[in-house]
């Protein structure tokens, strides 16, 4: 009986031994998992002395010396590289607002013109408040902004308060007990009272404003959707696969039917599930968690973009797989893989920096910039024309490649 | 104005370096049944593969109904049907569904494609299951159920792939009946097999194909006629083959050769029973005694076996 159990085993591991694709995706796809997961999340699990700091750019706008104090006093945390030019240039407002809209950096600190004005004005006003902005992209999330916000409002806070009030108040103590002999001196201690001098106003740049106020539902459910969406792969390659092994792919071939027709008709079942889904997931995301739509017009052109690159790309598995384990593995593989590059487990902007020039290769990455264009940051149709544009290219990419690379025989 | 409705020049497919079918050139004509006899791995279904167009051939030159094969694909498509080898059905739906999309690729449809449906349905005896999903049919449906999907556009010349593969005796029959209507009703059949019995009792003429080439071309009746008689193995107990006993069962009257072969005597002979006689009653007269005995008639099995020197069916 022994004998006949490790028989049977040893015929299944030789079987599988020769299906070398199969094998090679499956260990792939958790080791890949795993790759990217670690270095996207490093930073969340990080060692002080091994992280590497956060680079906050920051624009002087200040005709005082204050703001200068406070990027002073901001240089010397930990874990913050301010950066004041780009392309070698000191940081404008306009430049601050590019860097952001254009997906460079989430957010910028600016010091307004009147910052150590506001400051001054304190002296005669115990409500007068220097305001900072913080220019961000309205799409990110508060867990990243907030420590941000507390480090830039306590270095300048500090700068305020010290340079100000106890500076001014100790000097003048000086000069009034200077006859005193020390050890007779009262001791004097200071007590903040009334409002801070500093407040930190978080705002979007022109044309970026948020309708609503993003919330998580906001950035989970476009993430599980484009992730969803691109398991229909696996279902379509299986399909095809199916058909090709049931002897019915052989009476297609020998109808008056041209092959790319073939294939589409092939695709288009599932493009429409695709939609579906998508319909589905947000309406869910509505009704259960009273998410937010934005312009339904720019959504529905964002989705069918979407489904076109995930059908193109199941046709494309199709081609390359030629067993059940292949076409498994490979769609395993890639939905998780592209799903952690794409943004869709996780922002891409807690990402290391080449993590993020990769995800610029990945069609879930594009769609995932889509809807939060849509849903976050108030676009219309034109707004997210871009990232429709490029998921089509995606798709046509996907489509040729899988159309070359068919095997109709 | 030519009565071939298929004619091929050269046909020649390669597999890498290997030529699984090797410079076929036959005709057909119009209103003929054709088969193709040989055993697994002759070339049969690479040579239907190509004709319908499935397949790409590596060199040569074919023409269905005056359409260049290769430079008219389309066209040939429309003129042909094909059932091919395995069962190209989709098991989770019903037969109804099945032949709705089949009809559908050809360009019937609405009225016309449901009439046609109910009418080959009929032809193949399957109208009372057409609503039955066709992963609960027996073999045999899903084998009638094949033949049905490739005459639904009404073809001018059939493909039949081994359409009785693995199919029982009763169901074979059934399946026969269903394709001699088909010939009497005039329609152009090729018609693939390696049962000697079925192009014996379909074919109009049999290409005898072995090793990607056509090795005898001819009525059945003509091809067993040729071979003049049967062949007898007679085994007997001689460890070595004498070569002078070899010479005098020669000499003996009609019979056409004697060879070694496989430790046995292979008497090619023009009258099966005379010559058996004559064999045993000069073996009477030796010390040498017949060990075995086989005496396969002429057929078209014996053909294949005089041509090639292996059997129809391993």
């Amino acid at each position: 009986m022994l004998y006949q159990i490790f028989s049977t085993t040893w015929k299944d591991i030789k079987i599988l031994l020769k299906d070398w694709h199969g094998i090679a995706t499956l260990f792939l796809m958790p080791l890949m998992f795993i790759i990217i997961m670690s270095t996207a999340l490093q930073g969340l699990f990080y060692n002080d002395a091994d992280k590497e700091p956060e680079r906050i750019p920051v624009a002087n706008l200040d005709q005082g010396d204050y703001a200068a104090d406070a990027i002073t006093a901001l240089e010397d945390m930990e874990g913050i590289e301010v950066v004041t030019t780009w392309n070698n240039e000191v940081l404008t407002r306009e430049a601050a607002e590019a860097l952001v809209i254009e997906g460079e950096y989430p957010l910028v600190v600016v010091f307004p013109t009147d910052f150590s004005r506001q400051i001054e004005a304190r002296e005669v006003n115990e409500n007068a408040t220097a305001v900072i902005e913080l220019l961000a992209d309205p799409a990110i999330s508060t867990p990243y902004v907030a420590p941000i916000q507390g480090m830039v409002y306590s270095a300048a806070e500090r700068v305020a308060e010290t340079s100000i009030v106890e500076s001014a108040v100790s000097s003048g103590l000086e000069t009034i007990f200077a006859e005193v002999p020390e050890e007779n001196r009262p001791e004097f201690t200071f007590e903040k009272t009334g409002s801070s001098i500093v407040d930190i106003q978080q705002i979007s740049p022109p044309n970026m404003e948020a309708e609503f106020e993003p919330d998580t539902y906001q950035q989970n459910v476009p993430g599980y959707t484009v992730m969803g969406v691109f398991f229909i792969i696996g279902a379509m390659s299986t399909s095809i696969l199916t058909e090709k092994r049931e002897g019915t792919f052989r009476r297609l071939l020998a109808a008056p039917l041209p092959k790319p027709v073939l294939l589409a008709g092939k695709i288009l079942p599932y493009y429409i599930v695709n939609l579906i889904q998508i319909a589905i997931m947000f309406t869910a995301g509505h009704l259960l968690f009273g998410m937010t739509f934005g312009d339904p017009l720019a959504l529905a052109v964002i989705s069918m973009a979407l489904s076109a690159a995930a059908t193109g790309l199941g046709i494309m598995i199709a081609a390359m797989g030629k067993t059940d384990t292949q076409v498994g593995g490979l769609t395993s593989l890639l939905t998780l893989t592209m799903s952690a590059l794409g943004g869709c487990l996780m922002p891409t902007y807690i990402m290391p920096d080449f993590l993020q020039e990769i995800s610029q290769l990945i069609p879930h990455k594009w769609a995932m910039q889509g809807f939060q264009d849509v849903l976050v940051r108030g676009y219309g149709v034109e707004g997210i024309m871009g990232e429709a544009g490029i998921l089509l290219v995606f798709a046509a990419a996907f489509f040729l490649t899988g159309l070359r690379l068919f095997r109709f025989e | 104005m030519s009565r071939n409705i298929v004619e091929t020049n050269n046909l020649t497919r390669h597999y890498g370096n290997i030529k699984a079918v090797k410079g076929l050139g036959f005709a057909v004509q119009q209103g003929e049944f054709f088969g193709f006899l040989g055993p697994n791995g002759a070339g049969k279904t690479t040579t239907l593969s190509m004709l319908a167009c499935i397949l790409e051939p590596s060199e040569g030159t074919a023409l269905i109904a005056g359409h260049d094969l290769i430079n008219e694909p389309n066209e040939v498509r429309q003129i042909i049907g094909l059932v091919p080898q395995e069962l190209a059905l989709y098991p989770t739906l019903n037969a109804f569904d099945n032949l709705l999309y089949f009809g559908s690729i050809y360009g019937l449809r609405g009225r016309a494609l449901r009439r046609r449906i109910i009418e080959v349905l009929g032809m193949v005896s399957l109208s009372d299951y057409s609503r039955k999903p066709v992963k609960a049919y027996s073999g045999g449906m899903k084998r009638r159920l094949n033949i049905a999907a490739g005459l639904l556009h009404s073809p001018r010349l059939l493909f039949l792939d081994e359409p009785t593969a693995g199919v029982d005796p009763q169901s074979r029959n059934a399946i026969f009946d269903h394709v001699e209507r088909l010939k009497e009703e005039g329609m152009t059949i090729i018609y693939t097999t390696h049962y000697m019995e079925e192009a014996e009792r379909l074919c109009d003429r049999v290409a005898i194909i072995d090793e990607g080439r056509i090795i005898a071309l001819d009525a059945p009746h003509k091809l067993i006629a040729d071979l003049g008689g049967g062949i007898i193995h007679l085994g007997v107990g001689q460890k070595i083959i004498d070569k002078t006993m070899l010479k005098q069962i020669r000499s003996l009257p009609q019979i056409k050769s004697a060879e070694r072969l496989n430790g046995k005597y292979e008497i090619k002979t023009s009258h099966t029973k005379e010559t058996l006689i004559h064999l045993l009653d000069f073996f009477k007269h030796t010390t040498v005694s017949i060990t075995s005995l086989e005496i396969l008639e002429p057929n078209l099995e014996t053909v294949f076996l005089s041509l090639t020197g292996k059997q129809l069916r391993d």
